[in-house]
């Protein structure tokens, strides 16, 4: 699979990562060496396969709906890189 | 006095009941070596309080009210929360990340008496093979200090292969303390995917990732690990089974063991000694009346391929919470919401991260996820498929743990050839069972593993065998 360098940009911006135009030539060699890679998976015919996305049969052991902590806002607060009254900041979302 | 770090974990938890030496001396022992041994770069931070938890670990044992490890001191993999300490991941996103809570790992060691000594360095966000992700900088092999102790779990294994703690924990999503035990000359142990809980482990791929141990030989292991384990309401793929006894059950003598040998993967391994090392470890076994059996496990060449979708799949999804606003780095100057997140992510996370999250993303995107995603799925079920076929016929699989010794820091550059570090290991984690690496000798003065593979929840079977190999060899005591 070939990565455009629009792939790029799209991947880029739905992952919200910001890529230095400099390294990209070398970005898109070694995202392209590793799909080179992922599609060895060509070889295996696997229709009527079920796909397996978790290992366990038995997961999901959900616990009783009980509130089992209070609510330590501050605390958890206390590292987040601004926060104003109880709320985080961001830059101003609507003008 | 002698080196007191040289002892097994059973001899210092005897050393210690028998008030031979105090936890407070084990403990001062240990950081006098962690300071000595900086250069190895092993610990990301130190524990302050590490004394004052060995102080009241020597209150109890004189009350003879010691918990099952009080007085032990070991180390935590960076990636395990520990309540008002540092947890960073080895990432620069998380430099400055104090933890509001604490991992169940922590806590299970906490309540069994263990001292932390401190956190060790990693691959960052586990993505890595040979420590030099770290933000914090690479981890020296104390085997040889110009080579890598492996990775992600780097830290952990320098740590204990130059006796700087008792034992130490570590996750494993592809191989990540199998490999660095078998670099480093010790024994790491992966159990079965749901035995030790997730809680407060930092996630890089959920439906991968492991917590385990390493340890000077399989006996420690098993008593670590018995120590680790156990259902965990707050981790929802916790598995809700009894853990049995693993430090008896390793020392059981009369277990019978058939090991599956796969030809199919034995005949391709490329370096002749790595796979002379495997036949006389095969040799051990059998001199110690263990039977073996050639089996044929198949498609697992498709393993590195369904790894490399599957786990940046889900550490795409995983890693999207570090977005700046609410814990972890944040870009100076944000001029809107898109920057802030653009910036503070291509500026916390290092380049082999960020590689993993643009390929998850790809490959999870509109028009990609049929071909990659759910085609990595359905191998992956074919994988599991294969193992459970081979379990009809024995007891657990051989392997070796990694194609190769270790390697020197910055010779390998290409990503993919990174990635073939774990062909070996990785079929375990695809399929969620458990698995040990354990020293099988040495090529050049640097060390090899072999690896052992076992149905769900059959560590204590693992451990056993490892400990039938560990009484017939001496790899683990050189």
């Amino acid at each position: 699979m070939k990565i455009s360098e629009e792939i790029l940009n799209n991947i880029s911006s739905l992952s919200k990562i910001r890529i230095d135009e400099k390294i990209k030539p070398d970005l898109i060699k070694d995202l392209e060496s590793i799909l080179k890679m992922v599609e060895e998976m060509n070889k295996i015919d696997t229709s009527g396969i079920e796909p397996m996305s978790h290992p366990l049969d038995e997961a999901d052991n959900l616990r009783k709906d009980e509130a089992t902590d209070e609510i330590r806002r501050d605390e958890y607060q206390k590292f987040a890189p601004q926060t104003d009254d109880g709320f985080y900041l961001t830059p101003k979302v609507i003008e | 006095m002698e080196d007191l770090s040289k002892l097994s974990l059973v001899e210092q938890i005897n050393g210690l009941k028998l008030k031979k030496f105090s936890s407070m001396e084990l403990t001062e022992f240990y950081l006098n070596k962690i300071d000595q041994e900086k250069v190895l770069n092993s610990f990301i931070s130190l524990n302050e309080n590490a004394l004052t938890e060995a102080k009241k670990s020597d209150e109890k044992i004189a009350k003879n009210k010691n918990s099952s490890l009080e007085g032990i001191p070991i180390a935590h993999k960076d990636i395990f929360c520990i309540k008002d300490q540092k947890t960073t991941c080895g990432s620069k996103m998380l430099e400055n990340f104090i933890s509001p809570y604490s991992s169940t790992v922590y806590e299970k060691l906490s309540n069994s008496g263990t001292v932390n000594l401190g956190k060790t360095n990693m691959d960052e966000f586990a993505m890595g093979s040979s420590n030099e992700t770290s933000f914090f900088g690479s981890v020296l092999n104390p085997i040889d200090p110009e080579r890598v102790p492996g990775g992600s779990s780097g830290g952990s294994a320098s740590a204990v292969a130059a006796n700087l703690c008792s034992f130490a924990t570590g996750t494993d999503t592809g191989g990540s303390i199998r490999q660095p035990a078998a670099f480093c000359g010790i024994t790491g142990i992966k159990p079965t995917y749901g035995r030790v809980s997730r809680w407060g482990m930092i996630a890089f791929a959920s439906s991968l990732d492991q917590g385990g141990i390493f340890a000077k030989n399989a006996l420690d292991a098993a008593l670590a690990l018995e120590n680790i384990a156990g259902f965990d309401e707050k981790d929802s793929t916790s598995i809700n089974k009894k853990v049995p006894p693993f430090f008896d059950q390793a020392k059981l003598k009369d277990k019978e063991h058939i090991v599956g040998i796969p030809k199919n993967i034995i005949e391709d391994i490329k370096d002749e000694k790595v796979k002379n090392n495997f036949y006389e470890s095969i040799d051990i076994l059998k001199k110690s009346g263990v039977k073996v059996k050639e089996i044929d496990l198949k498609n697992i060449q498709y393993s590195l391929p369904v790894y490399y979708v599957i786990a940046p799949a889900e550490c795409s999804a995983n890693l999207s919470r570090y977005d700046g606003v609410r814990f972890g780095h944040r870009c100076d100057n944000p001029k809107d919401l898109d920057d802030l997140y653009e910036r503070s992510r291509a500026e916390g996370f290092g380049e082999e991260v960020k590689k993993r999250i643009l390929i998850g993303t790809y490959c999870l995107s509109a028009g990609y996820y049929d071909a990659y995603y759910l085609k990595a799925q359905k191998i992956r079920n074919l994988i599991k498929q294969s193992f459970m076929d081979a379990f009809k016929e024995v007891t657990s699989i051989m392997m070796p743990t990694c194609a190769n010794v270790s390697f020197k820091l910055n010779s390998i550059q290409n990503p993919v050839e990174m990635y073939e570090q774990d062909i070996y290991t990785i079929p375990a984690n695809l399929a969620g069972l458990p698995a040990i690496s354990i020293p099988s000798g040495k090529i050049n003065k640097l060390p090899l593993g072999i690896q052992f593979i076992g149905n769900y929840l059959e560590e204590g079977n693992l451990l056993n065998l490892s400990n039938k190999f560990q009484q017939n060899s001496d790899f683990h005591n050189e």
